[in-house]
């Protein structure tokens, strides 16, 4: 991870996300391999560390209790202080009662509590773990405005997350692990390379071209759709199938990049390709 | 129900009860080796007593000395019963007064863990929604888990009576005996039902439930030593009033039955009157802000205690003061009776008061280790809820943590056994007009502090290195409180009666205080917990 990125942190359910995470925050200890965290021992340094950082985990326990209000000033004096003009905006933006007690608070709400003590503290990093699990789609761009603010201000975020929506909105790079290991690391447009641009073309001699368009090199799942020809390109091929289908004489033509979902459904199911079913 | 909904199981099961078989299969599959033990281990208790009563009582002249002793000794009526049948002594009637009590007790704490697990704390988790939400009549999780309770009473009545019949005790009195058991315990796990309802929290439905158990043990003793009308409001007077072996009066067990299905009847009127999740004593809004003190460890430790420790404080003062009103009593007893003078001639000089308030000091103490153990497992309690992780991913570490709620574990357990101390000291005290009395008894309740951080120490070297064994410190206590209780009549050995530490504290005020025992005891407590933390710094953290 670099400083002052947004980092999406992508793999399917038991991937090993919140592990890695339990890791970073020295809670657990790794059985083989080492974290370096802020350029510190996530475990030998934790409370160092934890000065600098806010972590909110994705389902958040909150002693039935305390209210909202004083959770919040709870976690963030134990982080080492909170800013209390920026506590009250964040409370104010979520639209949080700090006066109920947290047992009354449906999942999306405990979610916020976390969410305000956590970016009050003005930290270094933030380590998000689906941290908007339960938001309405209000308050979620309400989220992605606040993580977006934070960066602005110098913070680094790791941000796991299967909202992929979420994570094109605000991460710069993102990593996919599947059964604990990353399988893919880099920017999004680096992963994109990675991945086919769809295409839609009508050409001046309708769908009779579809099997010359399945011979060339780097075209795949070639379709007919009435006098449309739909297929999936390689990205270094995209030119020359371009050139290709000009010299076929283009009447309307949409291409559109793969989209994250395409990249992630990609990369969990190479264990198909693996065993060889055919994906299209 | 649509019209067209099929008739057949609502035209025997109230739609209310609708699932009550699946949930029944579901509380035993998830307490199979819970509540085995608990049925197992009062069994076994019962079988050892019954079988020790019956060597150590062989002769006629031996059963009439015990009914002797036990005469109108209020120390003596107000732990082990009225004494039913003693005009006319058989060993029966000894059977009943060294367990009778006792194992009413045991059903009754069994019922209350049982229901709130299932009922109220299982709501508070909210897995109550997911099982609501499938075809589960209303009332069908406290009539499974009372279903249950029942089952479980009556494995320890018929368990208890069949191992007397088996020992040689007269089999009706062995049925009356081991009914008595399971009835009181059935009584309380009605009214656990209905705290259930009342408390919105799972340690609240627990608290009042333990509570009104108390209430009901401490009324009873009131009622026999002083006016027996009063026994009749407690269970425990109503199952001891059964008089197993003593020409039994089977009507005091239906009106125990009576009063178990009468308060189940009200729990389930109380739960139509409020939403799932809720209690009958509602929330109010709280402060928007966190004060200085409540958000450091140490003051959020004693937020997240306080409410336990002000019930156990009051609580146990309150049963303190009982006991110490009865003090002077015991005086009296001595001089109307010289058989008793031989008794406690044997105590070294000591007067018979003083004996009994170092008893009865001690017995506390084992009622303030409940509260000990509770405190020194919130540790393990918040890591697995997950309010761990929130404050170890600050700037907390974990010594700090983890030091902080072992800090208000070793002061609270010192502020409830003070308590102690006071109330039987004031109560005694005020019977005979001496003001110094709180002082003595303060400083004697003091002695026993050690003796019962020992096993605070011992939850928190479980906590550190077997976390998911900390469960087995209740253990420890049920062998603290066996050796206590019926170290006597069980004969054991002395090897044996030192395993607990409250062995080794001398009996103050009754004998001198002595320094090195409590010392040893200190350090030796100090040392476990110092080695449960270190465990705990060097150990993953259990995930919510």
């Amino acid at each position: 991870m670099r400083t002052g990125e947004v980092h999406g942190f992508l793999g399917p359910n038991g991937a090993g996300k919140t592990v890695t995470m339990r890791i970073l925050l020295g809670l657990l200890r790794p059985d083989t391999g080492r974290a370096t965290l802020l350029g510190g021992d996530p475990w030998a340094d934790a409370v160092a560390l934890h000065r600098r950082l806010a972590y909110v985990p994705g389902d958040t326990n909150l002693w039935p209790n305390l209210t909202g209000g004083e959770i919040i000033d709870l976690l963030g004096r134990l982080r080492g202080g909170l800013d209390p003009a920026r506590r009250d905006e964040l409370i104010d933006r979520f639209d949080l009662d700090p006066r109920k007690k947290a047992r009354a608070y449906s999942k999306g709400n405990r979610q916020k509590v976390a969410l305000v003590a956590a970016l009050a503290a003005r930290p270094e990093l933030l380590i998000l773990d689906e941290p908007t699990a339960g938001l309405d789609p209000l308050m979620e761009a309400v989220f992605q405005d606040c993580v977006l603010d934070a960066v602005a201000e110098g913070c680094t975020v790791l941000l796991s997350s299967h909202i992929l929506a979420e994570v094109e909105k605000v991460c710069d790079r993102v990593t996919i692990i599947r059964k604990g290991r990353a399988v893919r690391s880099g920017s999004l447009d680096e992963l994109r390379v990675l991945a086919r641009t769809t295409i839609s073309v009508e050409l001046a001699d309708g769908a009779g071209a579809a099997d010359l368009v399945a011979r060339w090199p780097g075209v795949h799942a070639v379709r007919v759709d009435g006098v449309r020809l739909g297929f999936e390109v390689d990205q270094p091929d995209l030119g020359a199938v371009v050139e290709r289908l000009a010299a076929l004489g283009i009447r309307a033509l949409e291409s559109h990049p793969p989209t994250l979902e395409e990249l992630f459904l990609r990369q969990y199911d190479a264990e198909l390709t693996e065993a060889g079913v055919n994906h299209p | 129900m649509t019209a067209t909904a099929p008739a057949s199981p609502s035209a025997i099961v109230p739609s209310t009860l609708t699932g009550t078989g699946h949930l029944v299969r579901l509380v035993l599959r998830r307490d199979r080796i819970r509540l085995t033990l608990w049925v197992a281990g009062l069994v076994a208790l019962l079988a050892v007593s019954a079988s020790q009563v019956l060597a150590l009582y062989d002769t006629p002249a031996k059963i009439a000395g015990y009914a002797a002793t036990m005469d109108d000794n209020p120390a003596l009526v107000m732990f082990a019963g009225p004494g039913y049948g003693f005009d006319t002594p058989t060993i029966g009637a000894i059977l009943v007064n060294e367990t009778s009590l006792w194992m009413a007790l045991g059903c009754a704490l069994m019922s209350v863990f049982l229901i709130t697990r299932h009922t109220r704390a299982e709501e508070e988790s909210e897995r109550a929604d997911l099982l609501r939400s499938a075809a589960i009549g209303r009332h069908a999780t406290t009539t499974a888990v009372l279903l249950v309770a029942v089952a479980a009473n009556a494995a320890v009545a018929a368990g208890s009576a069949l191992l007397c019949i088996v020992v040689g005790y007269d089999p009706v009195g062995s049925l009356a005996l081991g009914a008595s058991f399971g009835a009181v315990g059935l009584v309380f796990a009605a009214v656990t039902a209905v705290t259930a309802q009342v408390a919105s929290t799972g340690r609240g439905a627990l608290g009042l439930g333990a509570a009104t158990v108390g209430l009901g043990f401490v009324v009873r003793g009131i009622g026999d030593i002083s006016t027996p009308v009063l026994s009749w409001l407690s269970p425990f007077g109503w199952g001891i009033g059964v008089r197993a072996f003593a020409g039994e009066r089977w009507w005091t067990l239906g009106g125990l039955v009576a009063l178990a299905v009468a308060v189940t009847v009200g729990s389930f009127a109380l739960s139509v009157r409020r939403d799932l999740g809720r209690g009958l004593l509602t929330e109010r809004a709280g402060p928007a802000r966190g004060s200085a003190w409540s958000t450091t460890p140490l003051g959020l430790a004693f937020r997240l205690q306080r409410g336990a420790l002000a019930g156990w404080t009051v609580g146990v003062f309150l049963l303190a003061l009982v006991y110490g009103t009865v003090g002077d009593q015991v005086e009296q007893l001595l001089e109307d009776n010289p058989e008793l003078a031989d008794y406690f001639a044997a105590l070294e000089g000591a007067t018979v008061t003083d004996v009994y308030l170092a008893t009865t000091l001690r017995m506390m103490a084992m009622v303030v280790c409940g509260f000990a153990l509770s405190s020194a497992l919130r540790n393990r309690s918040e890591e697995t809820a997950g309010y761990a992780e929130s404050m170890l991913a600050t700037a907390t570490s974990r010594w700090w943590w983890a030091g902080s709620h072992l800090v208000v574990s070793a002061a609270g357990t010192a502020v409830v056994l003070a308590a102690a101390g006071l109330g039987e000291g004031l109560g005694y005290g005020l019977v005979i007009g001496d003001a110094s009395q709180p002082w003595r008894l303060l400083g004697a309740s003091m002695a026993l502090l050690p003796a019962v951080l020992v096993l605070v120490g011992v939850a928190t070297a479980l906590f550190g290195w077997w976390p998911r064994g900390t469960v087995a410190v209740w253990g420890a206590l049920a062998v603290v409180v066996v050796i206590g209780v019926f170290g006597d009549v069980l004969q054991l050995s002395d090897p044996v009666r030192n395993l607990s530490p409250l062995t080794h504290v001398p009996a103050v005020p009754a004998r001198p205080y002595q320094a090195l025992p409590l010392v040893v005891l200190a350090v030796v407590s100090i040392l476990l917990a110092a080695v449960g933390l270190a465990g705990f710094r060097r150990r993953d953290l259990a995930g919510a």
